[in-house]
């Protein structure tokens, strides 16, 4: 029997998505591990408080960096590959350097991470990590752009849909983000407040630029495909897409509201910020008004309900983002705790939702086994109830936290921060929820990617058994 | 779309107006702020000896600067006073204190000037402490924010700032340049007993970093923000900059009272000489008191438990041996005032509310009428008599 061409391009693919999903499952434990300490430890702050490596600073730091660059960037790697593959119906090749260029990224991570525990953090949001590891990470991202681009340059149709232009700009907007950073923060620093703006300017552009539109993409082709029906009002995808493209680059800036940075920047965040609510709508129409023709199928596949439940959290998440960018809203908000329901609707509701969809919809193409089931259907409800109770604990207590700290007559510690406290309290068990919904996620996709992995080890120890005995 | 040079080419340019906004145009406004006079005169020139600001900062806070970034205190510590302003009835925009100032945290807002000689600029993004932006401003002393960074807990009870133990060398006694940090109750034996610490060359680069951290200066940009406009509207800033639709649901007469004793209190307790109660020069600003000479005032019992006791010590002084927080005094505390016990009932009132709100110390308030009564129920006692602590466990009504 001869296999088909999806098989042939699944199997070329096998490796390389396994190294890199298998690779992020470990760093979405790890942020998993240090989102639980960082959280203990506002709750209770003498929880390991006499080791310095892990004071809340570091481990908080730390945390973002695994969870982005770790799980994000791995899980990027993994979708982007086989989506492009299979759009473009071509093999992936240059396994070798793939792999080297993967393995490169995950050590580079690694020795970041560890640098910014041992003291090492630079000061640039989302640039923390060290800077002798930025041009190994650089490198290492470079040749596997270069070979996703390959594969999209080799493609069988001329013309490109949806997910690829979302996945190839995600591709494209991370390395030049980076070189804009790093060349304004690092090469020509500049004096005062600038390498502030230029920092808070990448560590959200990074999030609206290369994660949103990997996870959009993906839900741009793991709908249709499941569901098997075109997109509903596609043509308006495009539009979608360059609003996007136009406007997220600068709506990022709202954060700067009242800082010390000319009044103009603070204000154009605002407006593009508003304007934002263009493309949240087209991408919310073009999922939901496919995804609820079928609602039955989402409801029973679960790859699709992930992607969905992302998409839904996208759309509700990106709507409250506009209101809390208002100047009237943003002041009361701004520095609160607001910032981590922000970041965390952002990286779990949104993009990791859809991108377990996304592994759990390839992993039994590329490897021929089916997860079962109820293993999937358990870590979607825990996932999806821990990242409700978080999202809701952060907006109410950001909320709480906002509101007390402009009344100036209220004592700041046992006023105002500890009536935030019961929140701190939610979600230290919120991420205990989401630690455990997670380890389900990576046994699951390990258990399809190794099958067999103390096969080798039981098989010599039985024997060595058979000997002695 | 489909041609991925032109594609790139695409969404490459849309981010370039971005960067050539945020990089290259915000360089060109501001790239080249540089210290300047507090005043300009009106052709915009400085007199030529005049002082320029901001300073540079003492080679030990840059060290400590770099300290403060590796143990992330960025991430709960902003260093920034926002700017609020408003329209006035002509539609101008006009600049106010707004809630940053008014909670002390700064004379005005943070100017982008501030920063131009600071190596590592941490603005932050969120406030789960107080801005340090001006931190140097208080009166904190050195010792103070040695044992703030070596465990917060141990002056501010509730804190959730991170202690940092690992920056001192801790002993059970005092040694050379060591700093006694107060015992408290919770969190596990050890830190009921004193505990005295020799900081570490890091501790000190952190806390010079922290003292030179300040805006005491005004800029061509930005004067101070008059306090004395603040004051006469109370009601108004209270609630300044947030939407009418959204306030926090207490009554602002009962936070307007609370606020106005609160300062009035400080005054008492910090005044020396006629009219003030002097409180300070032996409980400390602090409100630590001294070891073995003053009892601390931050967490103690006798402070925050019933109102009566307090009053009659307030009213007579106190003396013979007492514990407080777990630690034996004994000395004497004169009738406060000049003359000896001359305080008011509401004095007496505000003082007691802020000693009670203040450190961490979080109880009901105290009010004037409640100061006469005691003080009726007690009029034939003489005015040199103190109390003894033994006198006052024995007939005063259980804690509240
Ligand atoms: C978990 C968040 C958190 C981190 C991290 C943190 N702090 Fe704090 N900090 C607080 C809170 C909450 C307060 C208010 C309570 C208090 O005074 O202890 C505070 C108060 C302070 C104060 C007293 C401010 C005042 O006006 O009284 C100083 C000084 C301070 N922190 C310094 C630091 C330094 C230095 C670091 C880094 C080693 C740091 N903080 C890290 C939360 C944090
Ligand atoms: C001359 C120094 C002095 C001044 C001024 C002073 N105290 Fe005291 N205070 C003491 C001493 C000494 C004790 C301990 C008395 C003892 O050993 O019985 C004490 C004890 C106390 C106590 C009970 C113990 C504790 O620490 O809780 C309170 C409450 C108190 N003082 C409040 C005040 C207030 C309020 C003022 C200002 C109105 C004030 N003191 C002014 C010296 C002073």
């Amino acid at each position: 029997m001869k296999d088909t061409a999806e098989q042939v391009i699944d199997r070329s693919a096998k490796t390389v998505v396994s190294f890199f999903v298998a690779s992020a499952g470990l760093w979405l434990l790890a942020a998993a591990l240090l989102a639980y300490v960082a959280a203990a430890k506002l709750t209770d702050p003498f929880f390991l408080s006499s080791c310095e490596f892990l004071t809340y600073g570091k481990v908080k730091v730390a945390q973002a960096n695994a969870f982005v660059y770790g799980w994000g960037g791995n899980s990027i790697f993994a979708a982007t590959l086989w989506i492009l593959a299979r759009l473009s119906q071509v093999e992936v090749r240059g396994r070798v350097m793939l792999l080297f260029s993967g393995v490169l990224w995950n050590l580079a991570i690694s020795f970041g991470l560890l640098g910014i525990l041992d003291g090492h953090m630079n000061a640039h949001e989302m640039l923390e990590m060290p800077t002798v590891v930025w041009p190994v990470l650089f490198i290492s991202y470079a040749i596997i752009a270069f070979l996703a681009l390959v594969i999209h340059r080799s493609r069988k149709h001329n013309d490109t849909i949806a997910p690829q232009w979302f996945i190839l700009a995600s591709l494209i907007w991370f390395p030049a983000l980076f070189l804009i950073a790093w060349n304004g923060l690092e090469i020509n620093p500049a004096r005062g407040t600038l390498p502030s703006v230029l920092s808070l300017w990448f560590g959200q552009s990074l999030i609206w630029l290369w994660l949103t539109p990997m996870a959009l993409g993906a839900a741009y082709y793991i709908i249709p495909t499941i569901l098997g029906r075109a997109i509903d009002k596609y043509y308006l995808a495009i539009f979608g897409f360059w609003c996007i493209a136009a406007l997220a680059p600068w709506s990022v800036v709202h954060h700067l509201e009242g800082g010390p940075v000319p009044m103009w920047i603070p204000a154009i965040g605002t407006v593009m910020s508003i304007a934002m609510i263009f493309p949240i709508a087209v991408a919310s129409t073009n999922f939901h008004a496919t995804a609820f023709k079928d609602i039955d199928k989402v409801w029973n596949n679960l790859p699709l309900r992930f992607v969905i439940f992302g998409t839904i959290s996208y759309t509700l998440s990106s709507y409250i983002g506009v209101i809390f960018s208002l100047p009237d809203v943003a002041k009361l908000t701004q520095f609160s705790i607001i910032n981590e329901f922000h970041f965390n609707q952002r990286v779990y509701g949104f993009f990791s939702m859809i991108i377990f969809g996304v592994v759990y919809h390839m992993l039994p193409h590329i490897t021929g086994k089916e997860i079962s089931k109820g293993a999937k259907s358990f870590h979607f409800w825990t996932s999806a109830f821990g990242v409700l109770i978080l999202l809701l604990a952060y907006l109410i207590g950001g909320l709480t936290h906002g509101v007390l700290a402009q009344q100036p007559s209220l004592d700041w510690s046992s006023s105002v921060i500890s009536s935030v406290q019961p929140y701190f309290k939610i979600t230290k068990y919120a991420f205990i929820i989401l630690g455990f919904s997670q380890l389900v996620f990576v046994i699951n996709v390990w258990k399809v990617i190794f099958p067999n992995p103390f096969a080798c080890c039981l098989a010599s120890s039985s024997e060595r058994k058979g000997k002695t005995a | 779309m489909n041609n991925i040079f032109k594609f790139s080419f695409g969404i490459l340019t849309t981010l370039a107006f971005a960067w050539l906004a945020f990089v290259v145009g915000a360089n060109l406004q501001y790239g080249d702020l540089s210290p300047e006079a507090e005043n300009l005169e009106d052709d915009d020139s400085r007199e030529p000896d005049a002082e320029l600001f901001p300073k540079d900062m003492p080679g030990l806070a840059k060290q400590g600067a770099e300290e403060y970034l590796a143990l992330g205190c960025v991430s709960c510590h902003t260093q920034q006073v926002r700017l609020f302003t408003t329209k006035d009835s002509e539609g101008k925009s006009i600049v106010e204190g707004g809630m940053d100032v008014e909670r002390g945290w700064g004379k005005r807002a943070s100017m982008a000037r501030d920063y131009v000689l600071q190596d590592h600029v941490m603005l932050g993004n969120t406030r789960i402490g107080p801005d340090l932006a001006n931190f140097g401003m208080t009166e904190k002393d050195n010792d103070w924010l040695h044992r703030h960074l070596f465990e917060p807990q141990s002056l501010v009870p509730d804190s959730i700032c991170p202690p940092s133990p690992f920056l001192y060398e801790v002993s059970d006694d005092p040694r050379d340049g060591s700093i006694a940090i107060p015992s408290h109750e919770d969190h596990g034996d050890e830190r009921q007993k004193s505990r005295y610490v020799v900081p570490s060359i890091r501790a000190n680069r952190i806390v010079a970093y922290l003292k030179a951290l300040k805006q005491d200066y005004e800029l061509p940009e930005l004067p101070f923000v008059q306090a004395k406009e603040e004051k006469s509207d109370t009601n108004a800033t209270e609630t300044k900059g947030i939407p009418d639709w959204i306030r926090y649901p207490v009554p602002s007469s009962a936070l307007e009272d609370l606020s106005s004793q609160m300062s009035a209190g400080k005054e008492v307790y910090t005044k020396i000489g006629p009219g003030g109660g002097g409180c300070v020069t032996c409980h400390q600003p602090t409100g630590l008191g001294l070891p073995i000479a003053f009892p601390p005032l931050a967490g103690s019992d006798w402070v925050k438990g019933d109102k009566e006791r307090l009053i009659k010590i307030s009213l007579f002084g106190l003396t013979g041996e007492i514990e407080v927080n777990g630690v034996k005094f004994n000395g004497a505390m004169p009738a406060p005032g000049i003359p000896l016990g001359s305080l008011t009932d509401q004095q007496i009132a505000d003082v007691l509310t802020f000693v009670r709100n203040s450190w961490g110390n979080s109880a009901s308030a105290v009010s004037p009428s409640e100061v006469s009564e005691v003080r009726a129920s007690i009029k034939d006692r003489a005015p040199t008599q103190m109390w003894t602590a033994a006198e006052l466990t024995s007939h005063s009504k259980p804690a509240q």
